[in-house]
């Protein structure tokens, strides 16, 4: 299967999607933010038109329109303090709506339906230079912000008095993410990409680990997932992401189910232990 | 340390004021514990302090070089968070830019609370998450500590060791304490002095004096 070159491109921008997502993912999540990546994640597909539209990669287009929706997020966090769930629907509305408006226009020169499902073909020696450059630096910001983030995660108050500058780190958050969703887009597609950012770490915070520890245990189900997503889709001939996100769900399903089994275990052998003392 | 004058604030930006003219000068090694009833605003006063709300009219200043905070354990609702205690000290030492690495060690050691390094937040009891928030707050050596309601959701023997620890640290390293209390005993038999809110305006006291006035207003003398 690795002989096609398709399938060596898709595999190689796999790996970096199950590092970058869930690192990524890890703060989405413990954030409350979860909702976010879905919504930057449809609203990507407007980048994507856009950058069909101009005839410039339509990554780069995803990247920088989903940058400015993540910006506008922020931006619109201190006008609805109180309603922060409105954001997330009137970026999707802008989102959503210009992407359907270009898309119907027939202006459109090649096809945009790939980016919806996911598509192990269409990936391009020039998406992958793209991949490569923006997972790095991704990485590389995470690295130099990590202390600040996980404490804006965890108490935004102390990471004020120590004196993170929140707003900063938010706003380079925004951009993390749209990183994220750019890189993730060819394989995992816009609909299920959200899921792809949450799935891995949701499974991860089941094993009731320390922060470092749950990164790492995501990256790991990150990779399960998207690699089993990606070779069975090849087989079954299906759509990469929505398989992938089937597989997501499994696995977190199953770890689940066999934390249960042990906790159940252990709770009675410490039943039986204490009987017999 | 602190100074606030003519300090009014209301979460509306108009009237009616939560704090309505406060004038507060708090000297250093102190410790001033932020008495009164259910919303007169005392987590109100103790939030300008520390810089998360703005005063409508007045000003209100700290000259601290450092401050630590402990915020009310109840508020701090974040259990499900996956940190061990040793991670939410190292990382909390990283936003200080201190490169002393055996901080969260001695810091831990400080509250008695070593053999717990690798437990996870989620897990402590009450008692522990607020010798932890302590210990954290510690993190930098603050010359002003603030404190919300220190012992609400503690067990009453570490309330006695933590209140023992505050006053320690007080009296020993000079460290001025402000703390919002609900707790009239160890407000009393802890500070150096009582700064008593009601309806949005404030007196200072000494806890001699407080425990005098609480005791006559309540017709127990």
């Amino acid at each position: 299967m690795l002989n096609y070159g398709f399938m060596q491109n898709a595999f190689f921008v796999s790996i970096f999607i199950s590092i970058l997502c869930p690192c990524i993912g890890i703060f989405l999540v413990l954030r409350r933010y979860s909702m976010i990546g879905d919504t930057l994640s449809h609203a990507s597909l407007a980048g994507v038109a856009l950058g069909l539209l101009t005839n410039q990669n339509p990554i780069l287009g995803a990247f920088v329109f989903t940058s400015l929706c993540g910006a506008l997020i922020e931006f619109l966090r201190t006008y609805f303090k109180k309603y922060t769930d409105l954001i997330l629907t009137i970026v999707l509305a802008l989102g959503v709506g210009t992407a359907i408006t270009i898309i119907s226009s027939g202006k459109l020169h090649a096809n945009a339906d790939s980016f919806l499902f996911g598509s192990v073909l269409t990936v391009t020696q020039f998406d992958m230079i793209m991949v490569v450059v923006l997972s790095a630096i991704s990485v590389l910001t995470l690295i130099f912000f990590y202390h600040q983030m996980l404490y804006l995660a965890y108490d935004e108050e102390a990471a004020k008095i120590a004196g993170v500058r929140v707003k900063l780190i938010n706003y380079i958050f925004s951009i993390l993410v749209a990183s994220a969703i750019s890189v993730s887009i060819r394989i995992v597609g816009v609909l299920v990409l959200g899921s792809m950012i949450a799935l891995p770490v949701a499974t991860a915070l089941q094993l009731r680990k320390g922060f470092r520890k749950t990164l790492i245990f995501s990256i790991l189900f990150s990779v399960i997932d998207i690699m089993i997503g990606l070779f069975a889709s090849f087989y079954l001939n299906v759509a990469p992401g929505g398989f992938t996100a089937l597989v997501s769900v499994t696995v977190l399903v199953i770890v689940m189910l066999s934390r249960k089994i042990y906790l159940d275990s252990r709770n009675r052998r410490e039943e039986k232990f204490t009987a017999i003392k | 340390m602190v100074a606030a004058e003519n300090l009014r604030f209301s979460y509306t930006g108009s009237s009616p004021y939560v704090l309505d003219g406060i004038n507060l000068f708090i000297k250093k090694g102190e410790y001033v514990s932020v008495i009164g009833e259910n919303g007169c605003g005392k987590s109100t006063l103790m939030r300008l302090i520390l810089g998360f709300l703005k005063p409508v009219s007045g000003k209100i200043e700290s000259h601290a070089v450092r401050i630590g905070y402990v915020p009310q354990k109840n508020e701090f609702n974040n259990s499900g968070f996956p940190i061990t205690v040793y991670e939410m000290l190292d990382s909390y030492r990283h936003l200080l830019k201190l490169s002393d690495k055996s901080i969260p060690a001695k810091s831990m050691e400080m509250v008695g609370m070593s053999r717990f390094s690798g437990s996870l937040m989620g897990e402590l009891s009450g008692g522990q998450t607020q010798k932890i928030l302590i210990a954290r707050a510690l993190i930098g050596e603050p010359d002003l500590l603030i404190l919300d309601e220190p012992s609400t959701g503690v067990d009453i023997g570490s309330q006695k060791e933590i209140y023992g620890f505050l006053k320690k640290l007080n009296r020993e390293k000079q460290v001025t304490i402000f703390s919002v209390e609900h707790n009239l005993e160890a407000a009393i038999a802890n500070s150096t002095i009582i700064y008593h809110l009601v309806n949005g305006k404030g007196h200072l006291c000494f806890p001699q004096q407080y425990a005098e006035e609480y005791l006559r207003s309540n017709k127990i003398i």
